[in-house]
């Protein structure tokens, strides 16, 4: 019986080793970085939260306004200030969740449209700084030499000047109101940290053996810089760009705020909180729906960021 | 290739001419270039055929730059390159292309010299794509072929590097160095990284690729073991010149620069017997910066031979050229006294001084180091060090 049992077992034994082998030779699965990137970030509950969050604000941003119209705007007499409001009284869902404000706006209809502004003019400016930040920064990096002198005392010197007055300055001469001044605006004046992020990573990376081996190889600048230097220069871009949209939207909001951002006839959270300003005590609720949209966005991103951070960097490893 | 070959064929591969590599020291706030750090300074060799040359040298000595700036991974100072005919000192971009495709790196650290994000078999392959060789599924077949060369796994290539040893992502490098059938490869102690077991395999596959493929080595390593093993001819760096040049055998059994000498004594020896019978002789200080080199004789400074010739002046003023000595073929010596080191009843007194010398300091820093051993041992009762306390405390556990 015993040496039965002990016979099937190595029997056993040995087909579950073939196999194994057999598995080794054909394909064991492979992660690739990608994977292990979302392992990594779905471990990160604060940056999962953070999406999620971010994704219902989106969806708020793009839906309501859609649906609504122009009822973000549109002023009702006898409903200033008027309280919640599901139903009209024909029955006709209206929306008015949150009631009315001063003018007799649809306030839940009018936050849609300010999440809209501020989340569009958030990405929008990031875009024109990563751009601009990349270009400048992996040049600066990987030629080095003058050109890295002449374009990071170019950065010192932007640096150097107060960034908000800079804005003011190109949205009181180019334009109130419009959202796409206000979108170069913020641009143009917030690439120099990428630029200087970029540089130092494109200066390390240029030593790196892997580098150097291309080099060897015969690859010409841009293969070097495209193939082999940005895509792991990407992850602190990544990073550094999440957290330029929360930067983003609160300049523009401080902008609105000051009046010399996006107009009254549109609507951001600066402009609803600037609004919300005179009723501070009357209506406090007022300041705290933008506000507290302000904060969503600002936090998630900066979680967001945290957890691509920790995502992106390839040393971490992955716990099973 | 092979027409070339055939017509430079009595060339060696590789000539050197007087290279040098000085990186500027910068500061201030223009950046002015403050001094220089003479990495290489005035070094000429030559590469034969097939051959491997191993360069040795302490660390900082300038033999990583040295082949680096052999390969135009960097700019030389000054000096020529001549690659199989050609002086290959100012070419740059299309013209240096194929160049590249003959002459390769193999590199010491094998967990930086890959892309963690790109397949290996991508990493092995990007040379053939950069130069446009073969289609798709040639360049494929290529790289399974190279793999097994290598002692690799066609089905690795779709791998990423994390998931290898050091010694596969070591043959992986060898792989992607070897893959555009290069004629020089240069590796930078491609050996020192790994387990000594691991050593010797890559060291025996490098031996098996170069009498495959004809491949010419440059071998940059400290260790002496290593380059003995695999090297023809031996090159011995200090602070940015070469102190002596020759055959492999030849320097191992009468090496003629006083450094090479002390070099070579602190080769740890396996044989008790030998060990016993071993002169060791011990540098006194540390090498010197090469922001400020020596005058004279890079050396003079931390020789031994010099005290003994009553400190002769010329060694402080004048450069000693690499030189051959008579009676001893190809072998060159860079020292200006190296006819008092050919063997004989004079080196070796020389060398006895000198090791006497070096045992007498070591009994004397080992005694040093005795006198203070019982101070810590008192405070470190203080403390509650186990030597002591414990049994006391189990005595009274016991009452």
């Amino acid at each position: 019986m015993v040496s039965d049992t002990t016979a099937a077992e190595i029997e056993r034994r040995r087909a579950e080793e073939a196999e194994a082998e057999s598995a080794d030779i054909d394909r064991t699965p492979v992660r690739t970085y990608w994977q292990l990137v979302r392992q990594r970030f779905l471990q990160h509950r604060l940056a999962v939260i953070a999406v999620i969050v971010l994704v219902i604000l989106a969806s708020y941003a793009i839906i309501v306004p859609t649906v609504t119209g122009d009822a973000w705007r549109t002023t009702q007499l006898f409903r200033d200030d008027a309280p919640p409001e599901v139903f009209a009284e024909d029955g006709e869902f209206t929306f008015a969740i949150l009631g009315y404000n001063e003018y007799g706006q649809n306030l839940f209809a009018r936050l849609g449209k300010a999440t809209q502004t501020s989340l569009t003019i958030g990405l929008a400016a990031v875009i024109i700084i990563v751009v601009i930040g990349v270009f400048v920064g992996s040049i600066a990096g990987y030629v080095g030499g003058w050109v890295d002198n002449v374009l990071m005392r170019f950065v010192d010197i932007m640096l150097s000047l107060p960034g908000l007055f800079i804005i003011l300055m190109i949205t009181a001469f180019f334009g109130q109101g419009n959202v796409w001044v206000v979108v170069f605006a913020i641009g143009l004046t917030g690439w120099t940290t990428a630029a200087r992020l970029v540089r130092a990573e494109f200066l390390s990376l240029r030593e790196v053996d892997y580098v150097q081996a291309a080099r060897a190889l015969g690859a010409s600048p841009q293969r070097i810089m495209l193939r082999h230097m940005l895509p792991p220069a990407m992850a602190p871009i990544v990073v550094a760009a999440t957290l330029g949209i929360a930067d983003s939207v609160v300049v523009e909001s401080a902008l609105s705020f000051l009046g010399f951002g996006i107009g009254r006839d549109s609507a951001s959270l600066g402009t609803m909180l600037q609004n919300a300003r005179d009723y501070f005590f009357s209506g406090p609720l007022k300041v705290v729906y933008p506000g507290v949209i302000l904060i969503l966005i600002v936090l998630s991103a900066s979680f967001l960021g945290d957890g691509l951070r920790d995502a992106l960097d390839p040393r971490q490893r992955v716990e099973k | 290739m092979t027409v070339e070959g055939a017509r430079n064929g009595d060339r060696p591969l590789v000539e050197v001419e007087n290279l040098s590599q000085f990186f500027p020291l910068t500061g201030g706030v223009l950046q002015r270039t403050v001094g220089q750090v003479k990495a290489v300074d005035d070094v000429s060799f030559t590469i034969r055929r097939g051959e491997t040359l191993g360069l040795v040298g302490e660390s900082g000595c300038g033999k990583t730059t040295v082949g680096r700036t052999l390969l135009r991974l960097i700019d030389p100072t000054g000096g020529r390159i001549v690659f199989d005919g050609t002086d290959i000192t100012k070419l740059s971009g299309r013209r240096l292309s194929p160049f590249r495709r003959r002459m390769q790196i193999i590199f010491q650290d094998p967990f930086a010299s890959l892309d963690p994000r790109a397949q290996i078999g991508s990493s092995i392959a990007e040379g053939l794509r950069i130069h446009k060789l073969g289609s798709a599924q040639e360049r494929r077949n290529r790289v399974a072929r190279i793999m097994e060369l290598v002692g690799l796994q066609p089905y690795h290539a779709r791998r990423y590097p994390h998931e290898f040893s050091g010694g596969q992502r070591q043959r992986i490098g060898i792989a992607r160095a070897l893959v555009l059938e290069p004629d020089l490869i240069v590796c930078d102690e491609p050996v020192s990284a790994l387990d000594v077991s691991i050593q010797a395999q890559v060291l025996n596959l490098l031996r098996g690729l170069q009498a495959e493929f004809g491949l010419t080595y440059l071998f940059v390593a400290h260790n002496m073991g290593v380059v003995e093993h695999i090297s023809d001819r031996v090159a011995v760096m200090y602070l940015g010149g070469i102190a002596e040049l020759a055959e492999a055998k030849e320097i191992y059994r009468t090496p003629l620069h006083p450094y090479t000498i002390a070099l070579l004594s602190a080769v740890p020896v396996s044989s008790p017997r030998e060990r016993e019978t071993r002169r060791r002789i011990i540098l006194l200080g540390d090498v010197p910066s090469p922001v400020n080199p020596p005058t004279g004789c890079r050396f003079h400074t931390r020789c031994w031979l010099r005290p003994q010739l009553d400190n002769p002046t010329r060694c402080e003023t004048e450069r000693p050229e690499l030189r051959t000595i008579e009676g001893f073929g190809e072998h060159q010596v860079a020292c200006h006294f190296a006819e008092k080191l050919v063997p004989g009843a004079e080196r070796d007194r020389f060398i006895e001084a000198a090791a006497r010398t070096s045992s007498a300091l070591q009994t004397a820093e080992a005694e040093a180091a005795e006198s203070t051993t019982p101070a810590q041992k008192d405070r470190g009762g203080l403390f509650g060090s186990p030597s002591t306390d414990v049994p006391d405390e189990e005595g009274q556990s016991r009452l």
